[in-house]
Order: C-alpha cells, then sequence, then structure tokens
C-alpha cells in the first residue's frame, strides 16, 4: 500500500510566471526510497479545506545532479499547482511516495544513440531529466528535443536547456516551436500537428537515424506525434509515452450526503450507474454483495478477485450508506470521497445509488 | 499546444494512457479486468505445470518445464505490480487463491469464468501427464503468442510494455512444447497418445477466444484495450497450430 514521507523544501525558483521548480531534500533514513529513475514522478499529498488531493509531478533532476527537483505549473483553477506557486515556502514539508513511472529507457554507456523528444508545455519536466541523464551517462548519444509553449515567455527551463546545449556541444539540439509567436522560420510557430511532423521529418529530422522517442504533452499533441512517428516506422516498443492529460479535476469531490439515510427495512432499493445507464433493483441488507446483485441483474460490472484484494470492482456511492467486510485495496482517502470495493459492500440504507462511471 | 479533448476521445483516436492518474473509471475497471485475467491465467498455468515437472523425461525436459513454470510466475509478477499501481495489494493477491485447483477432467466449462478467480477456462481442466502437458502447452502457447501479439496494442502504455517484454519469453515456451511434441511423436504410440490428448485441449483452447461477435469487443476498442476481434485472432491461431501440427504430421480429429 501507498506510503508517504516527508520532503523538505530547500530551494524554490520561478521558472517562468506561472511555473514553480521546488527542490526537496528526503530525510537521511528515507534517501533510498526517493533514488529514481530519469523521467520519473512523484505523487504528492495535500490537505485543502481538510479534504485530501492528490497531485503527481515530473521530477525534472538528472540521475547524477545530487538533487530531487519537480517543475509546477499553474493550472488555471487547480487547486494544488497553484498553492505550490503562491504559498509554498523554502522549509515547508511535502508529503510524498517514493518515486514511479515507466517514461524512461534503459542506459547503455557504450552506446551512441539518436533520441528524439517531444514536449508540450510542462511535459518538459521529464524530458529534462532524460536529457539531463542521457547527456551525462551516454556520452556519444545525441537529444533532439522538439519543444511546444504558448509563447517565449512560458518556456520553462529555457536557460537550462540553452546550458545544457552549449555545455554538451553538438549533442543536444533544441527546436522550439511557439503557438502564438511568429518566428523567422514559419515551421516553429502554430501547433505541432501532422502537417508539422511532416514539415520537420522532411527537412529537420530524419526519421531513419531516430533510435527512441519520448512525448510527453497534452492529448492531441500525443495523438499527432505517435501517429506521424509510427507512419515514419518507429514502432511502438521505440516510443515512451507520458501524458500530460489536461483533464484533470481541480479539486476532489465531496461525496454527496444522503438526507434520506435512515435505515428501516430489511431491503434496499439499489441504483447501479454502468456506461451512463442507471438500473434500480431491490437488493437483501444481509443478502449478497452489491457486486453480485449487480452481476444477477445482468449489469457487467467490472470485477476479478471478488475478496477485496484487487479493486477490479471499485465504485462510487453517491447517495446512501454501504458497508465493507474488507478492504486491502482502497486507500482511506478514496473511501472517504466515497469509494467502495462493491465485492464487499452491502447496504445500511433504504437507499443507495452508486457508479462504475466515476 | 493545449486545446481540452475528452479522455474518451482520445482513446478512440488511438491515444495512449501512462498511469493510474489519467485513467477514467470506467476504463480503470476493465483495464483491472484485463490484467486480472492474464495474471490468474499465468498463475493458474504455472502451479498447473509445476505438477508436472516431475513427469519429464529426461534432464533437459525437467529444466524446460521447470523454467516454464518460473517464467509464467514472473510474468504473472510483472502484470500483478501494475495492478499494485493501482491499489491492488500485490502481496494477498498472489496467494488469495489455491491456483492448481483444477476441475473434473471431463466437466464442460464452456467459455464461461469459473470459481473466484479470473483465469482462461482452459486453465480450469487438470493435466494428466507428460504428454498431456506439453499438448496443451503447445496449443496453448500458441494462442497465448496469438493473444499477447493483439494485448502488446493495449492503450494503456505501462501494461503494452510489459507485455511485449514477455511476449519473446511465452514464444520459447511453445518453442519448447513443439520440441518436446516432437520427440513424443517420434514412437506410434507417443503418436497416439499425443493425438488424444491434442484432440482433448483443442476445442478447449479454442474456446479462450471468447465468443464470435462479442458486444463486449466494441466497447473495448472504443477504450483501446482491444484493436481484433475474437474471430479474427481465433483464426490466427487455427492457422498457427495447424501448420505447427501439420509440420509433425499430424491431424487432430474434431475439427
Amino acid at each position: 500500500m501507498a506510503r508517504f514521507y516527508p520532503l523538505t523544501v530547500t530551494d524554490l525558483r520561478h521558472d517562468t510566471r506561472d511555473a514553480v521548480v521546488v527542490t526537496l531534500a528526503p530525510r537521511e533514513a528515507d534517501r533510498a526510497a526517493f533514488h529514481f529513475l530519469q523521467g520519473q514522478y512523484l505523487t504528492f499529498r495535500h490537505a485543502f479545506d481538510g479534504e485530501e488531493l492528490r497531485r503527481s509531478y515530473s521530477i525534472c533532476s538528472g540521475l547524477d545532479d545530487g538533487t530531487l527537483r519537480v517543475g509546477i505549473k499553474r493550472v488555471e483553477g487547480g487547486a494544488f499547482s497553484t498553492w505550490a506557486n503562491e504559498e509554498l515556502a523554502v522549509g515547508a514539508v511535502l508529503e510524498a511516495m517514493p518515486p514511479m513511472g515507466r517514461f524512461h529507457a534503459p542506459i547503455e554507456p557504450s552506446q551512441a544513440r539518436h533520441y528524439l523528444g517531444f514536449a508540450g508545455g510542462s511535459g518538459i519536466t521529464p524530458i529534462l531529466s532524460i536529457i539531463r541523464t542521457v547527456l551525462a551517462r551516454e556520452p556519444r548519444s545525441r537529444f533532439t528535443l522538439v519543444y511546444a509553449n504558448r509563447q517565449i515567455s512560458s518556456i520553462m527551463f529555457r536557460e537550462e536547456l540553452e546550458d545544457l546545449k552549449n555545455l554538451h556541444l553538438g549533442r543536444l539540439s533544441i527546436l522550439h516551436v511557439l503557438e502564438t509567436e511568429a518566428q523567422e522560420i514559419e515551421l516553429f510557430t502554430g501547433l505541432i500537428d501532422a502537417a508539422k511532423m511532416e514539415a520537420l521529418f522532411r527537412s529537420w529530422i530524419d526519421p531513419g537515424s531516430v533510435d527512441m522517442a519520448f512525448i510527453c504533452g497534452p492529448e492531441p499533441m500525443m495523438l499527432a506525434i505517435a501517429k506521424s512517428l509510427r507512419a515514419h516506422g518507429i514502432a511502438d516498443d521505440r516510443i515512451k509515452f507520458e501524458l500530460f492529460a489536461s483533464g484533470q479535476p481541480g479539486r476532489a469531490k465531496q461525496k454527496a450526503v444522503s438526507v434520506t439515510a435512515a435505515a428501516s427495512a430489511h431491503a434496499t432499493e439499489a441504483t447501479v450507474t454502468l456506461d451512463g445507464t442507471a438500473r434500480t433493483f431491490r437488493i437483501e441488507k444481509e443478502g449478497p454483495s452489491l457486486l453480485e446483485a449487480a452481476l444477477a441483474h445482468q449489469i457487467d460490472a467490472p470485477y476479478a478477485c471478488k475478496a477485496g484484494v484487487c479493486s477490479t470492482c471499485r465504485a462510487r456511492v453517491t447517495e446512501g450508506e454501504v458497508e465493507m467486510a474488507v478492504n486491502h485495496a482502497l486507500e482511506d482517502y478514496e473511501v472517504r470521497q466515497g469509494y467502495v470495493l462493491t465485492c464487499q459492500s452491502r447496504p445500511l440504507t433504504d437507499r443507495v445509488a452508486l457508479s462504475y462511471d466515476e | 499546444m493545449a486545446e481540452a479533448m475528452r479522455i474518451e476521445d482520445y482513446l478512440a483516436e488511438g491515444g495512449v494512457l501512462t498511469s493510474p492518474d489519467n485513467v477514467p473509471a470506467r476504463y480503470r475497471g476493465e483495464l483491472m479486468r484485463l490484467m486480472a485475467s492474464f495474471v490468474d491465467s499465468e498463475l493458474a498455468g504455472a502451479a498447473g505445470f509445476a505438477d508436472r515437472i516431475n513427469d519429464a523425461p529426461g534432464i533437459t525436459a525437467r529444466i524446460a518445464a521447470a523454467r516454464i513454470v518460473a517464467e509464467k510466475t514472473a510474468h504473472a509478477g510483472r502484470v500483478l505490480e501494475i495492478m499494485g499501481e493501482f491499489g491492488a495489494d500485490t502481496a494477498r493477491y498472489a496467494t488469495r487463491h489455491p491456483w492448481a485447483a483444477r476441475v473434473a477432467r471431463d466437466a464442460d466449462l464452456g467459455q464461461a469464468r469459473a470459481g473466484a478467480d479470473m483465469r482462461l477456462s482452459v486453465f480450469h481442466y487438470p493435466l494428466t501427464g507428460w504428454v498431456d502437458a506439453v499438448a496443451m502447452n503447445v496449443l496453448m502457447g500458441l494462442a497465448t503468442g496469438v493473444q499477447l501479439e493483439e494485448l502488446s496494442r493495449v492503450s494503456y502504455a505501462p501494461l503494452a510494455e510489459a507485455f511485449r517484454e514477455i511476449a519473446p519469453a511465452e514464444a520459447r515456451h511453445a518453442e519448447l512444447g513443439l520440441e518436446g511434441l516432437r520427440q513424443i511423436v517420434a514412437t506410434p504410440s507417443g503418436r497416439a497418445k499425443a493425438e488424444a490428448a491434442l484432440s482433448y485441449w483443442w476445442p478447449k483452447v479454442a474456446e479462450t477466444f471468447g465468443r464470435a461477435g462479442s458486444e463486449r469487443f466494441a466497447m473495448l476498442k472504443r477504450l483501446g484495450l482491444r484493436h481484433r476481434p475474437n474471430e479474427a485472432l481465433l483464426a490466427d491461431w487455427t492457422a498457427a497450430a495447424e501448420a505447427a501440427l501439420g509440420g509433425l504430421g499430424l491431424r487432430i480429429g474434431g475439427r
């Protein structure tokens, strides 16, 4: 089960108007837990108005930097990122899980590879970690970065990337693509779409020379780039993805509190929503689990272990109260948000509603 | 750079998801179900095969059988680790079930999952000896190859990657099985036993591909968790199995 460790903020640097780079230090005893691989992320938790919110941010340090840094870009309406940008200060303590994620390729010091990275906005953070690591540990390899941003002033790590380019002469090339600012070469203005990819491959990057590609950014950019890479013969086993989803909810929703929670009858009226369709049926309070009842009513609810271990059957209670017999998979904060393991749940109230869609 | 896009549209267009954070609830359920099916099948397959190590004729066959058991268990662990990232209690999961449990040899489960785990139905039937184990391993090994090729394209990138890593070793298991079968059919009595065993396992392995025209397929395809329909995969396996057995001069009855 997930475990959180305290990390002290030892440095804080505003990189652009709405992005902050935070340097963190684990306690001496926890150092081993925070050994990371290039491209991994940390998941933080913080309580806002008594409600826990979790957010993941990619590590931007290289393996040999001796620091643990994350870049946090402020998202409109995002509680955690706004707090990190506006209120976080040196000396503060954050809670984070050990590094996770598989957005990396194994380093082979003897290899001379050509890596191609695509970053959209704050998607640069894990790619920077990879660039720093590759340049330091694979001395014969080179990296081409295509970096998309809205405008010059929103480019994260602009100076740091320039410094890396100068430090490793000829091994790092950077193509900036700016959405709203015209540049000398028209190719570098606008969005990275299919046409832009074609043009890049025609005149700037030889797809045949690419050993491994990394893409990190929002959905449309990921789609356009992946499609183009595949069309140019770079198969999926040579493409590493890290999606920075644009649709992250700002704040966890409070579980709806039922006003009709009084329990009386032996049977409960249960409403189960799956794939947007709600079905209502009666179920004995002391009878089979809500999952079993849903399956018996031909609702194709997901499940696997039926033992409260795997969490496949997770659903959210939106009305009424249920009780779980066993829970080895959900964490307290999920339970507080109303999530239950339906294979272990029986209704307590005369009406319950739960959804597999939330 | 970042116009908003619905995650459902993104998936329908072939997008990939990369961490538990960006996985919608329904996707999560189906992804977990898919992973559980693989993990349970590998654990049950390995557990059933473990008992047959002692039937193996000779040291090479014993090593091959032991290796298959070890690697299938490791493959289960590799995917279980990803389930753990979604909250599954991996330690409890691995030991929660008697993976070696089997139904009667003449039971007929069809395509239905049985009991309290998600293993493919074929892994509920008992192996009766070395020839039987080899026959099952050949047919199911080829089926696993077809299924892993499909699963290596799933839209959850960490899982697709795991399946791509697993696929070569699983292909090797099928090859080891074919090598064992080649030795078995060298004698007339071995050939007769092999034909009987292959005839027993053929329809049961075919069942693992699921129903033709499955209504779940359309939903899984929208989520990028499946790409080719059950009947196409079944046809691929049928061709591969017929070619492999034909190479040994075997014709399996009842087809």
